[in-house]
């Protein structure tokens, strides 16, 4: 139990990182004093040490960084081949994945295209495309 | 440190094994050991790698191993660092070896996964990924060097080609090699013909699900000093780590853990790339290859494509890469690939590579990545 004199830590995990999306509450990530915003569950951060993480929301929309079209899925995925797996510079900081529904062709989608999150009773942080 | 040779290393086909993991690693490790001239009594200690060993419900291989060679009272351990796991544990035995701590250790590495249907070895590799934060949001394997391979494309404009001749060299290469998997070369056109995997990758630039084992021995000169093979002496053995997930790197142009125990190795072995005769490079997809080339020094960023097309890194170029076929051709049974690129250096300089030989086997290197790059191992070698 925290005493007065102890910062308030807030438990964190990777349940809750999953509920968050899948509740639609959005994507939560934490925040280092060096600035690097991650969603990835750590205690400690990778790129200066510091341990005073701030939970944070990350912004729901955000850019295509890199991306590929799935063909031969993973078990979980099985239904929904084809789909493009997507690396997404989100707006205001923080790299996340995450996966788009039926798309087939690579030229349907580009690194720069805008991407919106959305909850989804599938599997996964699910986003789809914003028009330009 | 002592002087630290690898006095003896073989392997068996890889491709589909009918008999266990642990058999044929057994089997590997006597025939490294023959190899050298050294009894399995004179082993210290005993590394073995076996990944997925739970794929054939049997764990703890180690002391299994030890009691076929006869050996059950030596220590040994199991060592897992995903498809680095053998060339983890060859720095461990290096470790040892070079440290006092044994004069002889044994390397083994071996894996079975022919047995499962496509889907489950394809979620079985993936958990080398973060399930949580990358497999979870539909990334398979393939489709994270997807990603990097997106984004190399999106930076230098690189065509297809240039990954096909990639796939097109380490064919040709495997085709000589009576340790690999495929040995059947294939054409620029077969390989733009083959159906996308995860775009831009197709199915010739990925490696294939391998049954395999490798065993490599590691001696102190003065242990072992006078081997019945040529030994390698190990110039350098250098390991690094890395963030798990890609996003998080500071960019998806090559794996940061390369770049790392690349300059550690360098560093150790006191050379430079200019000075390593070929290598044998972690292409478990062709862009790995290409991104390898770039973070070992060889190449600058951006441009290991176009000298790969050019001929530059087959077997008779200036530099050949994977003249054993690599990951891609020769095959990727994931625990027995590290030790597996060592038993192609020992080949080549005992001479007993065939027509598969390069024409100066004086120096070097092997380099075996851990997944997507979470771990990454390099190994500097000279003949005496």
């Amino acid at each position: 139990m925290a005493t007065p004199s102890e910062p308030e830590r807030r438990p964190h995990s990777i349940e809750a990182f999953v509920r968050a999306y899948e509740g639609g509450e959005g994507l939560l990530g934490f925040e280092s004093s060096c600035g690097f915003k991650t969603a990835t569950w750590v205690l400690v951060c990778p790129k200066c040490g510091a341990r005073d993480l701030q939970e944070t929301k990350l912004a729901d929309r955000g850019t295509i960084a890199a991306f590929s079209i799935q063909h031969v899925p993973s078990e979980e995925f099985l239904n929904e081949a084809p789909y493009a797996y997507v690396v997404v510079d989100l707006d205001g900081g923080g790299r996340v994945t995450g996966w788009i529904a039926k798309v087939a062709r690579d030229d349907e989608l580009k690194v720069g295209d805008r991407v919106r999150y959305v909850p989804t009773y599938k599997p996964g942080v699910q986003f789809v495309r914003e028009a330009p | 440190m002592r002087e630290t040779w690898v006095v003896g290393a073989a392997s068996n086909r890889f491709g589909k094994m009918t008999e266990s993991a642990r058999e044929a690693a057994a089997r590997v490790a006597l025939e490294a050991l023959d190899r050298a001239g050294v009894e399995p009594r004179q082993v210290g200690y005993t590394f073995v790698s076996n990944a997925f060993g739970l794929a054939e419900h049997q764990g703890h291989v180690g002391p299994l191993i030890n009691t076929a060679l006869g050996i059950p009272d030596v220590p040994s351990c199991t060592i897992e660092s995903a498809c680095s796991s053998s060339s983890a544990g060859l720095h461990e035995a290096f470790v040892h070896v070079a440290g006092g701590f044994a004069d002889v250790a044994l390397v083994v590495g071996a894996e079975k996964l022919s047995h499962l249907d496509t889907l489950t070895a394809t979620s079985y590799f993936a958990t080398g990924a973060d399930y949580a934060y990358e497999t979870r949001n539909g990334a398979t394997f393939p489709g994270l060097y997807a990603t990097l391979a997106n984004a190399y494309q999106h930076r230098f404009q690189i065509p297809a080609e240039a990954f096909g001749s990639v796939a097109v060299k380490n064919h040709a290469n495997a085709a000589l090699n009576p340790h690999a998997h495929f040995q059947k070369p294939i054409t620029l056109d077969t390989y733009l013909r083959s159906p996308v995997i995860a775009s831009p990758l197709r199915l010739y630039d990925c490696c294939p699900f391998s049954d395999g084992a490798a065993a490599v021995v590691v001696a102190a000169k003065e242990a072992v000093p006078s081997p019945s093979a040529e030994p390698l002496v190990i110039r350098a053995s250098a390991r690094a780590g890395s963030i798990v997930d890609m996003h998080d790197r500071p960019d998806l142009l090559g794996l940061p853990a390369t770049r790392a125990a690349a300059e550690k190795a360098f560093r150790q072995a006191k050379l430079a790339p200019s000075q390593i005769d070929f290598l044998e490079v972690h292409d478990c997809f062709t862009i790995a290859e290409l991104l390898a080339l770039e973070d070992l020094g060889f190449y600058p960023r951006g441009t290991a494509g176009r000298a790969t097309l050019e001929g530059e890194t087959a077997r008779d170029g200036r530099r050949p890469v994977n003249p054993s076929g690599g990951l891609k051709a020769k095959g990727h049974p994931v625990s027995a690939t590290g030790a597996g690129q060592v038993v192609e250096v020992f080949e080549q300089m005992n001479g007993l590579a065939g027509r598969r030989a390069v024409a100066r086997a004086e120096t070097a290197l092997t380099h075996n990545v851990g997944a997507t790059g979470g771990s990454c191992s390099v190994h500097i070698f000279s003949r005496r």
